[in-house]
């Protein structure tokens, strides 16, 4: 569901409920031109100046929303039913009231004989975990727990949650807050705040307690479009996510680096690739390292033996330049080749694979490394820095023709701190094809962040699942306990 | 059980060999009009597009032969775009006829997903012998960036974005649009069920 913000008329956004910080979009008309919203939209609309003065002050706005046939869902500075009438009688389909869901639940029920309990939603505002009212000015003394409680009695069913911390700087919504909250009420909730990609509304549709979600700066700033908010929020489970295991290969060996320095040998990739095939892999990526240096023609022969193996996808990279080397690739069995140093020399490269081959068979292996608060790429095995944005570079590359982006974070990678999420989060938000997390996983849980925090659509590891630290079963088991499909 | 698979050059035929051999088929890889004229089992595999698929199999009157065959009464299994070229027409490039074995057209996937989709994808059917052993909602391997929807043949369907139709059977005419091959178990098993259990 959009969101309008409203102050002094005109469409605004507050970055963590600040009125000091305001990013204006303009008058109704224009936001709602640029939104192109058919009829019947349903649309939340906020009124800033009502939630703080404690009165409404947007009534116009919603009577021009309705004459254009949207259905509004309108809060701000209800504090009494003769405010809730107000609304209700501009056009107002539902309303939102959150102040004095904590101050006043007298009030709140008897808005509920007054109107319904179907029209009446509570928004129930926090931070750090404490509700905050009054435009977010100031913190309640009266605990979450028996304003649920309270809501809950009137009969209500649906409140809109908002976690002020993520709200307005798309840093992805309170996933832990919402899960908890399916522990403590039997409400549904509609999210608020922080939905700032595809794959947040994807997490968020997966959430059994979640009905809904207000989408404000996303849809503002052109991120995506509605249509492509509902159709990921219409079947989110349709889709397994995919967990990858890889194997670093030298000289047909699987081998193993930290850092991408520091290898020794770990075993036969053919022993290694039926155990995960067995295991439940959903793919199998294969880089061979030496091959950078040397050319593919030495791991063609380590390819077909692994192709000969499986029967599941197999992705294979590692000192692939040319469309011959394409070629040589998918001939031994290979289903998609992954290009990473040779795409960044030569971009037309992906163009021309692209079409010879169809852009499913092109993945953009992207190397990246924090550079302050930016990502920058890097080649050849991670020895060489670019100066390339990673986030311009995977954009101009899905331009290009790549089906796919296998990000790796050189900072992370053997480290099993966990996946970078605020570099898979910068991709995920700028390219509409699937990103694979990969580099820094030691738990189950890094890999269920990756997908429902990152937006990555599969997460990969190497000597996690070589080691048989963990093993894929263990992952998928946890990724579902947390709501995420695998196969 | 001997089964024909189709050489065509617009195809992975290696792996489908590998994964028929793996559940137990003799495979004859071969472009011979005369073989597949007088094959009981017949597998039409498919990648790229559908246009250059058509062009192969009416060039090398493939067309004609697989319909004396399915006359004489072999099954035939389509994969990929292979399945694709089973129906009347794709809208792929401008209008391409298909060898019309099933009624209805290809058409891209609908919706604002990136196409092509490429991965795992859960698929919906009732009973029939093509899936035997397989639970409803299995996910299956898919590549592809066109679909037929809603066919009249359709025996499973999935969703990306909109829903699409995964498999078709007319008589002994079956389709699937994704890889098998690549699906791990649950695709071995349709290549098992199409190899032992389909006459």
């Amino acid at each position: 569901m959009p969101s309008l913000d409203i102050l002094g008329g005109r469409v605004v956004r507050l970055s963590r409920g600040n009125f000091s910080a305001v990013t204006k979009y303009g008058s109704v008309d224009a936001v709602l031109e640029k939104l192109s919203l058919p009829a019947g939209t349903p649309l939340h609309v906020v009124d800033l100046e009502g939630s703080r003065d404690g009165r409404p002050g947007a009534l116009d706005v919603v009577r021009r929303l309705v004459r254009r046939d949207l259905r509004v869902q309108a809060g701000g500075g209800v504090r009494t039913p003769a405010d809730a009438r107000l609304w209700f009688d501009a056009g107002a389909e539902r309303i939102v009231v959150g102040t004095i869901t904590a101050d006043d639940p007298r009030l709140l029920e008897q808005l509920v004989g007054s109107f319904g309990a179907s029209r009446i939603i509570p928004a129930v505002d926090l931070s750090n975990g404490a509700i905050r009212i009054a435009g977010w000015t100031r913190e309640t003394a009266a605990p979450l727990a028996s304003v649920l409680r309270r809501i809950e009695q009137t009969g209500i069913e649906e409140i809109l949650v908002t976690d002020i911390a993520r709200d307005g700087v798309l840093a992805g919504p309170s996933l832990a807050l919402y899960r908890r909250l399916a522990h403590e009420t039997r409400l549904r909730v509609i999210a608020s705040g922080g939905v700032s990609t595809l794959g947040d509304i994807v997490s968020v549709a997966r959430m059994p307690n979640v009905s809904g979600c207000v989408i404000g700066r996303a849809l503002l700033d052109g991120r995506f479009t509605l249509t492509e908010a509902r159709e990921r929020a219409a079947a989110p489970n349709a889709m397994p996510e995919r967990i990858i295991p890889c194997l670093d290969v030298c000289d047909g060996r699987v081998v193993k680096g930290i850092n991408f320095a520091g290898i020794r040998d770990a075993g036969d990739p053919v022993e290694c690739v039926r155990r995960y095939e067995a295991e439940g892999a959903d793919e199998i990526v294969v880089l061979d390292i030496s091959a950078s240096d040397r050319g593919v023609a030495t791991s063609v022969e380590t390819v077909r033996r692994i192709a000969d193996a499986i029967f599941i996808p197999l992705t294979v990279g590692g000192g692939v330049r040319s469309v011959e080397d394409f070629r040589a690739m998918l001939r031994a069995g290979a289903d998609r080749v992954a290009i990473n140093t040779a795409a960044v020399q030569r971009p037309e490269l992906i163009g021309e694979a692209a079409k010879e081959f169809g852009v499913q068979a092109v993945v953009l292996s992207c190397d990246a490394k924090r550079v302050g608060d930016r990502f920058e790429v890097v080649i050849r095995s991670g020895k060489e820095s670019t100066g390339i944005d990673a986030v311009e570079w995977c954009r101009r590359a899905e331009q290009l023709g790549v089906g796919e982006i296998l990000l790796t974070s050189v900072d992370r990678d053997g480290t099993n701190i966990g996946y970078d999420l605020d570099l898979l989060r910068a991709i995920t938000a700028a390219v509409r094809i699937s990103v694979i997390a990969s580099g820094g996983a030691g738990t189950v849980e890094h890999f269920a962040d990756a997908i429902a925090s990152g937006g990555a659509r599969a997460a990969l590891a190497a000597s996690l699942f070589h080691d048989r630290r963990l093993t894929i079963s263990d992952v998928k088991a946890h990724l579902t306990s947390e709501g995420i499909p695998v196969r | 059980m001997n089964v024909t698979l189709i050489d065509s050059p617009v195809a992975n035929t290696a792996n489908i060999a590998r994964a028929l051999q793996a559940v137990g088929a003799d495979v004859r890889l071969t472009r011979d009009a005369g073989v597949i004229a007088a094959a009981s089992k017949i597998v039409l595999p498919g990648v790229g597009s559908f246009r250059a698929a058509m062009t192969w199999v009416i060039a090398n009157e493939i067309d004609a032969v697989i319909r004396r065959a399915i006359a004489g009464g072999a099954s035939l299994l389509g994969i990929c775009v292979g399945h694709q070229i089973l129906f009347d027409a794709s809208e792929e490039m401008g209008n391409t006829a298909g060898l019309g074995l099933v009624r209805g057209n290809v058409r891209k996937l609908q919706g604002t997903l990136p196409v092509p989709q490429i991965g795992w994808n859960r698929v919906q059917f009732d009973a029939n012998p093509l899936f035997d052993g397989v639970a409803a909602g299995t996910p299956f391997y898919f590549v592809n960036s066109y679909a037929a929807s809603n066919a009249e043949a359709e025996i499973a369907s999935a969703r990306y974005g909109a829903r699409f139709t995964a498999a078709v059977q007319s008589e002994r005419v079956f389709g699937v649009q994704f890889h098998p091959e690549k699906s791990s178990t649950a695709g071995l098993r349709v290549l098992r069920n199409f190899v032992e259990k389909i006459r």
